[in-house]
């Protein structure tokens, strides 16, 4: 899935935007939102393509408050279909007036859980019919999971501090994956001359990736390299 | 027969028997057949992880009691091989990945079940709880599991049909057992393997509806 990768990026309004517009373009989704929710002031920081008028209704009736897809959601260890708070009070008050924008309150939302008690919720939202909304989840839940952590971790390292305190704590095992990667070798290659299976080498891929804020292989080693864990070839 | 009912942060407060019973097993085998430094109040084991909103899977028997269970945490977050378990680790820092889920506590309650390979047995709930588990972690788009266990659990996994496919770090002394991270894909063909050792063929998930029901026949 190529997305705009959010971490090369100086942390603007307009890319984190288009992120979300090419999101929903490669998982044939309509809406997407992401909020993250601030572990000491519990204040809600967010980003969405949802038409403005309903964005600008959402914030005036201070909907965040009571809307279970962001507190309930935030619970949650698994990504949560909207079905799960169709009983909710909630979910009314929100999703009722939604329909009014035109919107349809089909959707699934993803957590992620920082290090630090932080917390960043990924949305998106699919008019269709209930079968093909379960087909689709099943294809795209993956990619909404990296497409979620790579979004939170680039908020979540906008002021200063935070990028010293996550700066990524990368193991031994991962530079030497990335460091055979750098030198063309293949993943079943890689297994083989470290003697682990080739699904260790792929987990520690996706963790080393998810660390570096890399989205690729390729990125992941060219920022291993900007950061000194591993030689250039 | 089993049945297996997935407790999280939003249905909790539905099973507060069930989760009672849940922390009473683990109690039993961690600080009991164990001898985990475990805390354990009231006869039930609990620690902070407990307080972060991880989900269960839990294994319930046809009285509605708890004979199986597992723990599950994102490794985003704040999770026990980052600290507790970090040890096992050699002093490297943990993997992380929004498709990686780290498995604790997974027990099965070797007084109440039997022995031997029936519906009620030792083996068949350890493969329902993995089952679950798995099925679940699939759901959520997660790929990989890491499981910290003891060497025992380690056998009864690869005898099931459900061997680790690697481990990290080493295993380590941890009150009278060793302890273990291994490694397990989430994956398709292994809840097929599991489902055809331990002839599993069911949903092995209980709907909500009912699930409420055997909270009602525990508390009465």
């Amino acid at each position: 899935m190529d997305l705009i990768d959010l971490s090369a990026h100086s942390p603007d309004d307009a890319t984190r935007g288009m992120f979300l517009d090419q999101l929903c373009q490669k998982l044939e989704l309509d809406y997407a939102s992401y909020a993250a929710i601030s572990p000491v002031t519990g204040t809600v920081q967010g980003y969405a393509n949802y038409p403005d008028d309903w964005k600008r209704f959402y914030t005036k009736s201070k909907f965040h408050l009571i809307d279970p897809t962001l507190a309930l959601s935030a619970r949650s260890i698994a990504p949560v279909d909207w079905k799960r708070f169709s009983s909710h009070e909630g979910f009314d008050k929100v999703f009722g007036p939604a329909r009014d924008f035109g919107l349809f309150s089909q959707g699934l939302t993803v957590p992620v859980r920082g290090p630090f008690g932080d917390c960043g919720l990924l949305s998106v939202t699919r008019e269709c019919v209930e079968g093909d909304w379960a087909k689709l989840k099943r294809k795209i839940v993956g990619d909404l999971q990296t497409a979620a952590v790579h979004f939170h971790d680039a908020v979540m390292q906008d002021d200063s501090v935070a990028r010293v305190m996550r700066l990524p704590r990368v193991s031994m095992r991962e530079k030497e994956i990335l460091q055979w990667v750098a030198a063309g070798k293949s993943q079943q290659d890689i297994g083989d001359i470290l003697g682990i299976s080739h699904r260790t080498v792929e987990v520690h891929l996706r963790s080393v990736r998810e660390k570096l804020g890399a989205l690729t292989t390729p990125q992941a080693v060219g920022r291993a390299i900007r950061l000194g864990y591993i030689q250039p070839e | 027969m089993t049945v297996i009912i997935v407790i999280d942060a939003l249905n909790r407060s539905e099973y507060p028997r069930i989760m009672a019973d849940m922390h009473r097993l683990r109690a039993r085998v961690f600080e009991g057949r164990l001898g985990w430094d475990v805390r354990v109040v009231n006869g039930e084991e609990r620690d902070r992880f407990d307080q972060l909103d991880p989900a269960h899977v839990v294994s319930i028997n046809e009285h509605g009691e708890v004979v199986g269970c597992m723990r599950l945490l994102q490794t985003t977050g704040p999770h026990m091989l980052v600290d507790v378990f970090a040890s096992l680790l050699d002093g490297e820092p943990p993997l992380r990945s929004a498709q990686l889920w780290e498995a604790t506590r997974f027990c099965v309650d070797t007084e109440r079940l039997s022995h031997g390979r029936g519906p009620n047995s030792v083996s068949s709930v350890t493969s329902e709880v993995m089952i679950g588990a798995f099925e679940y972690a699939m759901e959520a788009g997660v790929t990989d599991a890491v499981a910290v266990i003891d060497p025992i659990m380690n056998r009864v996994l690869k005898r099931s049909g459900n061997a680790p496919y690697d481990y990290l770090g080493s295993a380590k002394q941890m009150g009278k057992v060793v302890a273990m991270a291994a490694l397990m894909d989430c994956s398709e063909e292994r809840v097929q393997r599991i489902r055809d050792y331990a002839g599993i063929h069911h949903d092995v998930f209980l709907p909500d509806e009912a699930a409420l029901e055997f909270e009602s026949e525990l508390a009465a």
